[in-house]
């Protein structure tokens, strides 16, 4: 009896990190296969931008030449790429990257303030402000957008960069996502720093802050691709080249009557760099904000 | 000595901006990158003509002119020129944003338009010109001429003699058994619902099988969209797409040229032209629209160039938009890219429209069969209703009921607005 348990254990040894084994290969497999399928489009559009024939692009959309390119070509890039002339890339990508920078400085600023005030602050009938702030995020940009609109050509601000980055620093969600961040950090930090005679403005800027970078990378990608893909706004308040960015000028290529495939993927890589290079920075905090996030009781 | 050098400061201050004082005209428009750079240089040309004025261009993405037109109006940031999509002139003049052009545009400008554009630019309540383009606009049936060969398919030579419906459909079963083609017609669902291509090139089938999208003198549409007539020719399309004819939504606007020439037949605007002969050189065959019922449709109308009532300089506007028209270069540019003639010079200079030339039969639709989308004031409710009708009817919806829903969207907006008088004393 005793044998035939021994060996009965032994099989079941030998079973189990064979079958750990076979589950490994199908989940790395399917991991792969989601993996091709999300690389995919990114892969046809830079194919797609290192080819010089617009037809050729939509002739090989739907078949497995999307992504291949035999003679590989810059031509669109160096069209694209420029920073004079009428369609001047160049300079829609530095536009764009103004509005980015303005947007995210500002945005980091005002939003982690406000977040803290309402997690520390002294004030009264913080968590009525907190409510009205989290009410604020449910309203959407749509429906208040055309007021918005007269309000900034009132204000004479329209055709700046000024607009296209005021209106979007505050934002209820970056001020809640803040709150709950510094609400979460120990009572006593707060309290010691208070003993020791700092005032509100020194305990957010030097304690609070140097702690919160998850939370500031956090902030910073997902307000970066906002402000980095703002499109109906800028063009309902730009009227010349000025303070326009790359998304507007990207549309230029969807004309009435033909699509410039070439140009607009290679536009679109352009457009890709600096977002994936704000995402690649930031990466290491933002994992690290939603795992915190995710295992804090 | 402090005021004598404030005054002449102030005195070299006015003479600077007497001297820098010009006369600005904002020119909205939208376009590709060609087009674009075109406009551009037309504007340098304009201003080193004319030293007192500066030409500002303001751009606007095609699928959002609308939106930025919206928020001008808002901001009353109108600008002096705009460039317009001719079939909702009538809701921007009924609105009051577009000012009468005739006596701001030159004689020989206007002596030269063709009749289809004179008709686009034109107010129907007041009978005034309030728009005048260089171009026109029209669809065609484009088809492979080595399947058309293979099933050995009639060839129109000219408009009268364009398919029936039963040649049409006979065709199109015959195609769709024919090894090599995948979809016997691309209707062009790839452009989506979200432009006008459905109300554009679907409406003259309505009107070519006997019916319109509103009655034209009542301005009721109830009756009209969802008459028998339409439901049957609404019926005819749906089946078409049923019995997998026509190039789904998801496989793109180049089927007829794609790799293997999946697609047989391709009922396409005039600048499709330039793609598909690009690819497939004398294979294209172009061909009048099919006569669904007892007369021929085609459809006209594109964007072309109206001055705002906001304008302060009206006069300096017309002089811009007479010189556009007029402008060698601009009209280089729009030959090449196969622009649909507007004006009689510009067709004189179009071999591709002249008669012989590949699209002569396009240019022969505009005088025989084009009927103009209805130049109404509620034509931005009427093309969004038909266009969700057409778009639930090819997923398979109830035709009639789709028709009358559409229908009664659009009198409700006409009656919610009292009938858009003087609309309403045409009755």
């Amino acid at each position: 009896m005793s044998d035939l348990v021994l060996s009965t254990a032994q099989l079941e040894v030998k079973r189990a990190p064979s079958g750990i084994g076979s589950l490994r290969i199908v989940q790395t497999a399917c991991i792969l296969v989601i993996a091709l399928v999300i690389v995919s489009p990114l892969l046809m559009l830079f194919v797609a931008s290192l080819k010089d024939d617009r037809f050729q692009i939509l002739a090989d959309m739907g078949s497995f030449r999307a992504f291949w390119v035999s003679d590989p070509t810059l031509s669109n890039f160096m069209e694209v790429g420029n920073f004079s002339g009428q369609l001047a890339f160049g300079r829609y990508l530095m536009n764009s990257l103004i509005i980015l920078a303005g947007t995210v400085g500002f945005g980091l600023v005002v939003n982690s303030m406000a977040g803290f005030v309402l997690a520390w602050g002294s004030l009264r009938g913080r968590a009525l402000i907190l409510s009205l702030v989290i009410a604020l995020y449910v309203i959407p940009q749509e429906s208040i957008i055309m007021p918005l609109v007269i309000m900034v050509s009132r204000a004479g601000i329209t055709d700046t960069f000024a607009v296209q980055i005021v209106p979007w620093v505050a934002s209820p969600l970056y001020i809640y996502l803040f709150y709950q961040f510094f609400a979460q950090l120990p009572k006593e930090l707060f309290e010691a720093a208070q003993i020791d005679g700092a005032s509100v403005f020194r305990i957010y800027r030097s304690i609070f802050l140097p702690l919160s970078l998850p939370a500031l990378a956090t902030v910073s990608i997902l307000m970066g691709i906002e402000a980095w893909n703002q499109y109906l706004w800028p063009i309902l308040v730009t009227q010349t080249d000025y303070a326009r960015p790359i998304a507007v000028a990207i549309a230029t290529f969807f004309g009435q009557d033909s699509i410039y495939w070439d140009r607009a993927m290679a536009a679109s890589v352009l457009m890709m760099i600096p977002i994936l290079a704000l995402y690649i920075a930031f990466q290491r905090w933002f994992v690290s904000s939603f795992v915190g996030s995710a295992v804090k009781g | 000595m402090g005021k004598r050098l404030l005054s002449l400061l102030m005195a070299s201050a006015a003479l600077g901006g007497f001297a820098e004082a010009k006369t600005v005209i904002h020119v909205m428009h939208q376009g590709d990158p060609g087009w674009v750079a075109t406009y551009g240089d037309v504007a340098k040309r304009f201003e080193a003509a004319n030293p007192d004025v500066d030409i500002e261009l303001i751009y606007a993405p095609h699928d959002a002119y609308n939106e930025k037109f919206s928020a001008a109006v808002m901001a009353k940031q109108l600008p002096d020129i705009m460039e317009l999509d001719a079939p909702f002139l009538a809701n921007y003049v009924w609105s009051g944003y577009l000012q009468p052009i005739k006596p701001l545009i030159d004689q020989d400008v206007l002596d030269d338009m063709t009749e289809s554009n004179i008709a686009q630019g034109t107010y129907p309540a007041d009978k005034d010109l309030y728009a005048v383009g260089l171009t026109d606009s029209s669809v065609v049936l484009y088809g492979n001429r080595k399947y058309l060969d293979a099933i050995g398919a009639r060839i129109p030579k000219g408009v009268d003699d364009a398919w029936t419906r039963e040649e049409f459909e006979g065709y199109l079963e015959k195609l769709s058994k024919l090894d090599g083609v995948k979809w016997p017609i691309d209707t062009f669902r790839g452009y989506g619902i979200k432009t006008e291509w459905i109300t554009y090139a679907y409406g003259p089938i309505l009107q070519s099988a006997g019916c319109d999208l509103i009655d034209r003198e009542t301005w009721k549409s109830v009756g009209t969209l969802d008459s028998d007539a339409c439901v049957e020719a609404m019926t005819m399309m749906q089946t078409w797409v049923k019995n997998g004819w026509v190039v789904p939504q998801s496989s793109g606007t180049n089927q007829f040229f794609a790799e293997g020439h999946p697609a047989a037949l391709a009922m396409g605007g005039h600048w499709f032209y330039a793609e598909a002969a690009a690819s497939m050189k004398d294979d294209v065959v172009v061909m009048p629209l099919p006569k669904f019922g007892p007369q021929g449709a085609s459809p006209n109308g594109t964007w072309i160039w109206g001055i705002t009532t906001a304008s302060e300089n009206p006069e300096v506007a017309g002089k811009f938009i007479s010189f556009m028209l007029k402008d060698k270069q601009f009209r280089d540019y729009a030959r090449d890219d196969s622009a649909y003639p507007g004006l009689k010079s510009f067709a004189a200079d179009s071999p591709l429209y002249d008669t012989g030339g590949p699209m002569a039969v396009a240019f022969e639709q505009a005088s025989k069969t084009a009927v103009a989308r209805p130049p109404h004031p509620a034509y931005p409710i009427i093309t969004s209703a038909f266009m969700g009708a057409v778009d639930e009817i090819f997923n398979g919806g109830d035709v009639k009921a789709a028709l009358s829903a559409a229908a009664e969207k659009i009198d409700e907006d006409i009656e919610d607005n009292d009938g858009y008088p003087p609309f309403d004393e045409q009755q």
